[in-house]
């Protein structure tokens, strides 16, 4: 970001301020947290999991191009992105914490995870009561009895809408 | 979702109900303009359509990715990236022309490829729900005081009349470009509004123009987008690739030639576009009182349910558990985006065009004979491709890119 003009009383102190923020944001672990860092090592992390993919893919000719012919190009494209945003993020000072919180990340991850691992063969009331048991701990401040509440609400609504309402083909108990 | 800044704050003031009836009014005669627009710009688009070739689709669409780059928040290095993030998430599967499989790390239900709808649901649905929990109480608690009126003011109408034209205007012609739609339209709206506005100090706090403008934007921008994916076959964003999908597994492969084979099916589309726009307003109005309840439903009970509606949809699409696994998959990716400040939109573009791009750059290169020299030669091919660089050009200079910074402030 580049600034706009200021009055000199603005600049200084928008300069002190950020010599502030900056003291704090270098060592190796800050800066690894930045987040134009962490973005450019996850491109090349992608572009280089997708090259080792498709090792073995034909690459063809221009003409003739193989299976692996777009792919790789691509990958090669998102590495030296993924460089570029990997090298601003190291010049330029930004704030850290690009990653915290890690409740809900866990907690909602896992409740999806469970539903889909759970719905096939526990069928569709049970996995409602497992995602919204591991849903409820992502968010604070949820009680037991207003869970339960929600659970409940929501197994009807969705065996209203979905199983009565579309007649979609959910095994609704489990499977013995 | 731009709506939602000035309606929430009218919300607060308790006038809910008026925000949410000029909304529906808005979108009702934005939507009877844009679809007006459809059946007369139509039918001589697709003739233009039908003369183009490969290279042609090819930098049409290499176009529409760089409007996608413009219209992305925040630096323009990690939008490419973010596209061709998508294009590889396009080519997970089987490849077409040589039937080999690609990227599908030995799991069976990838050989179809990736969903669309298990990769917007997991980015844009779960990635938001976690998003929103990482985030403090206070901002997002929804604070629906008592509602004093349901029906907006008469100096509602009189301010908002004005606002809705002119998003119809703007939403209409945003629409038809590639990478734009429904979004784009309202946020440029809403920055329109707020120049062009009497008491911009107001936008924020409630101005009713804040709700009509955007809101008939939006509708417009939606129904026009339907324009390329009609006349070239060529989805310009994501919800276009949805009703591509929808179509194809219909049978119906949407493009220039649809009007001339099944000129039923087209006109009926169109037909069937200006009744849902009056369904939406017949619905909506008498229901207001219902909906303005619904905001009272606190965020924590809300992200059960849609946590849950997600895992459902996600799971029918196509009865695979395999899906709602991905899409857990794609909702961290989501929110790692949203924290590294890697806006989503221009992968999904991307992740819709993957395939496209590829298969027409093909089919070029064939025409050609591996030439590459091909879409350089071709005058309106050219043409579109100085207009992407033009347009990445402009991006990176200086002037404009604080505008683009500002507007999306807004």
């Amino acid at each position: 970001m580049r600034p706009r003009k200021h009055d000199d009383a603005n600049e200084e102190r928008r300069l002190s301020l950020e010599r502030e923020q900056t003291s704090s944001l270098h060592g190796f672990w800050p800066m690894l947290a930045r987040r134009d860092v962490l973005a450019g090592l996850l491109f090349i992390g992608v572009a280089v999991f997708g090259l080792w993919l498709s090792r073995d893919y034909p690459i063809g000719t221009a003409l003739r191009m193989g299976t692996g012919y777009v792919p790789r190009l691509l990958c090669w494209i998102l590495f030296g992105l993924g460089a570029v945003v990997l090298v601003q993020g190291l010049r330029e000072a930004q704030d850290a914490r690009a990653l915290s919180a890690l409740r809900p990340l866990v907690f909602v991850t896992a409740s999806l995870v469970i539903f889909g691992l759970s719905i096939e063969r526990l069928g569709l009331v049970i996995s409602i009561l497992l995602l919204i048991g591991v849903g409820a701990v992502a968010a604070r401040g949820l009680r037991p009895f207003e869970t339960l509440l929600a659970a409940l609400v929501l197994i009807l609504l969705s065996w209203g809408i979905f199983i009565l309402g579309l007649g979609l083909t959910i095994p609704v108990w489990p499977e013995w | 979702m731009v709506t939602c800044i000035d309606g929430h704050q009218m919300a607060r003031q308790g006038r809910a109900g008026a925000a949410l009836a000029v909304a529906a009014i808005a979108s009702f005669f934005a939507g009877c303009i844009a679809t007006g627009l459809i059946a007369g710009f139509a039918p001589p688009l697709a003739k233009i359509g039908q003369s183009f070739g490969a290279p042609e689709y090819f930098s049409l669409m290499v176009l529409g990715l760089g409007l996608a780059v413009v219209l992305a928040r925040g630096s323009v290095i990690k939008a490419i990236a973010m596209i061709v993030l998508g294009l590889l998430l396009g080519l997970v599967g089987t490849d077409g022309n040589t039937g080999g499989t690609r990227f599908t790390l030995g799991i069976t239900e990838l050989t179809d490829g990736i969903d669309i709808a298990t990769l917007a649901i997991g980015i844009f649905g779960v990635g938001e729900i976690i998003t929103n929990l990482t985030q403090p109480q206070e901002t997002r608690a929804l604070a629906a005081k008592k509602i004093t009126r349901l029906w907006p003011t008469r100096d509602d109408f009189r301010r908002a009349f004005p606002a809705v034209l002119r998003g119809t205007a703007l939403g209409s012609i945003l629409g038809v470009l590639p990478g734009g739609g429904a979004t784009l339209s309202a946020f440029a709206a809403y920055a329109l509004e707020k120049r062009w506005s009497r008491y911009p100090a107001q936008f924020g706090h409630g101005a009713v123009e804040g709700v009509a403008g955007p809101e008939s934007a939006n509708n417009a921008g939606a129904q026009t987008s339907f324009i390329p994916m009609l006349t070239l076959g060529i989805p310009g964003n994501a919800v276009m690739a949805l009703m591509i999908g929808a179509l194809t597994i219909h049978g119906i492969q949407p493009g220039p030639q649809i009007m001339g084979e099944r000129p039923l099916m087209f006109w009926g589309m169109i037909a069937s576009m200006w009744i849902g726009n009056l369904m939406l307003v017949i619905i909506n109005l008498p229901l207001i009182g219902i909906w303005v309840q619904l905001l009272k439903v606190p965020y924590r009970f809300l992200y059960l349910a849609i946590l849950l509606f997600c895992g459902i949809g996600v799971y029918t699409v196509g009865n695979s558990a395999t899906a709602v696994l991905l899409a857990a998959f794609f909702g961290v990716l989501g929110y790692v985006f949203t924290r590294l400040e890697c806006e989503p939109a221009p992968m999904i573009l991307g992740f819709v065009l993957g395939p496209l791009m590829e298969e027409n750059l093909r089919r070029a290169m064939r025409i050609s004979s591996g030439d590459p020299a091909i879409f350089v030669e071709r005058p309106i091919s050219l043409g579109l491709l100085i207009a992407s660089l033009a347009l990445c050009l402009l991006v990176a200079l200086p002037a404009i890119r604080s505008k683009r910074e500002e507007a999306f402030q807004e």
